[in-house]
């Protein structure tokens, strides 16, 4: 019977799993360009990035999901539930993300710049093989801690009729009388993916800073 | 300026490609004298802190430059400025063919140039603490110079085999001592073939026995007839290796001349009161 309900539970699965990945490319797809946006010279450049950044993280991700389900229409096309939920969890993504990564670069030695610089590295190696690497191992932390987050708030596309791991909880609750029992197993599921999610994030950042500092 | 025919490097022999001119000379004092680096009349300030006040300095081709002076009197500004690390806000600096005229603009190639033709050794080594020391040393020959990985690997070998650091290639730097980073981080600019080194207080994080191991290696490197400005604290090696003494305060050059002489006999008020500061220690 449990196992049961399990299985049930986990029909949801694959598309919470979707949604999150999806989502969280989106996210950090957009925060490299917003990242040198913010570090930008340029005035007009930054101030664009600072508004996007503050917008996509100020505004709920449950409004952003009502605007562009409700509100943005193509023609007569409107997006699909799937696609509302995935653009708004990685616009609010792309917000902190840019910011995670923007404290990462911070954090490189100013020393790092300087012998790149010194050496006469062209502006794109100095990215890729002096910064970029260095960027990566400090922001990891701060992109699995929120990778964790999103992969809990991907629940709340379930408002749309997507039917990831909450909707078919809910509805499975809704028919039967397990009640709150049903939900449990979901949380226990949540915390079966985003715990190991964790150590995992941990145990690399222990072995990339053995390797580094 | 005068063009000067022949090897920059007066008996170079690190790396051996950096010779390939075909000008032999009669004797090595035909290079010595030749202005390698040329900076006239540089200006630099920070808001109302004027760090460098109209300073104008010739470092000879194949001579050691030291340069002393209390902290805050713009040494390591001037030495970064030589390779635009910081950008002067007037002046021109020439660094053997590469003429920069603040005024007029830094192009990008022109920058490009100018910290080719320099190499520069930090008080903090700044190695890539991601890469083996071999990559470190390899990989900006690779993105600068266009070698071949092959090419830059052997050269790099090359290098870390006469800082007496072979064993130390495939290690991350992390897993070296701060004398063999620093002798790391000057392989890694040898590497590239500067007409001139530029070094940054390069003993000063370094425990004074650690220390003399990296002034070995730029004694050496000095009797090789490599282009040398080095701002230093250590009164022993500007006494003794370098050739030109330059004294610093107040972002001016307040002495400029023979090492021994001015350590004897300063003339300058300033001179006196930090050597006698810097003696009594």
């Amino acid at each position: 019977m449990n196992v049961e309900i399990l299985f049930a539970v986990l029909t949801g699965l694959p598309l919470t799993i979707l949604i999150t990945l999806t989502a969280l490319g989106i996210g950090t797809l957009l925060a490299i360009p917003l990242l040198f946006g913010l570090r930008s010279t340029n005035r007009t450049v930054w101030f664009i990035s600072r508004c996007f950044v503050d917008i996509c993280r100020g505004i709920p991700p449950i409004v952003w999901l009502f605007v562009l389900f409700f509100g943005v229409s193509v023609g007569s096309a409107r997006l699909s539930a799937f696609a509302a939920g995935v653009i708004g969890l990685g616009l609010v993504a792309s917000g902190y993300l840019a910011e995670i990564f923007r404290g990462a670069v911070k954090a490189v030695h100013a020393g790092q710049w300087e012998a790149a610089h010194a050496l006469g590295f062209p502006a794109t190696s100095t990215w890729s093989q002096v910064i970029g690497p260095q960027v990566l191992r400090t922001a990891l932390p701060g992109f699995t801690t929120y990778a964790i987050a999103l992969l809990k708030d991907s629940s709340i596309v379930s408002i749309l009729g997507v039917a990831e791991m909450v909707f078919t909880t809910s509805q499975l609750a809704r028919s039967s009388d397990l009640g709150i029992f049903v939900y449990a197993v979901a949380a226990a599921v949540y915390i079966g993916l985003s715990v190991p999610l964790g150590v995992l994030s941990r145990s690399l950042d222990v072995k990339l800073r053995k390797a580094v500092a | 300026m005068s063009e000067v025919l022949g090897p920059q490097q007066r008996g170079m022999t690190i790396p051996s490609q950096a010779i390939t001119s075909s000008f032999p000379l009669d004797s090595p004092s035909a290079v010595l004298g030749a202005p390698k680096v040329q900076v006239s009349h540089l200006a630099k300030a920070y808001g109302d802190n004027l760090v460098l006040r109209d300073v104008s300095l010739e470092v000879p081709s194949g001579s050691v430059t030291a340069m002393i002076g209390p902290s805050g009197a713009g040494k390591s500004t001037l030495l970064r400025c030589m390779n635009l690390l910081e950008r002067p806000d007037a002046g021109t600096i020439q660094i053997g063919e590469h003429l920069i005229d603040v005024a007029k603009g830094i192009a990008p190639k022109n920058l490009a140039a100018l910290r080719r033709s320099t190499g520069m050794v930090f008080q903090t080594f700044n190695l890539f603490p991601h890469m083996t020391v071999l990559r470190n040393i390899s990989l900006p020959q690779q993105r600068v110079l266009g070698r071949s990985s092959s090419e830059a690997d052997e050269i790099s070998h090359r290098l870390l085999s006469r800082m007496g650091l072979h064993d130390k290639a495939g290690q991350y730097p992390n897993r070296c001592s701060g004398g063999q980073q620093q002798r790391i981080a000057i392989a890694r600019a040898l590497a590239l073939d500067p007409e001139v080194m530029l070094f940054d207080e390069p003993t000063s994080a370094l425990d004074p026995e650690v220390g003399a191991e990296v002034l070995d290696v730029m004694k050496e490197l000095a009797s090789e007839g490599m282009t040398m400005v080095v701002v230093t604290h250590e009164m022993s090696f500007a006494a003794n290796v370098s050739d030109q003494l330059v004294v610093m305060a107040e972002g001016r050059i307040i002495e400029r001349g023979d090492p021994k002489d001015i350590m004897r006999n300063p003339q300058h008020e300033r001179t006196r009161k930090f050597l006698h500061a810097v003696m009594e220690r």
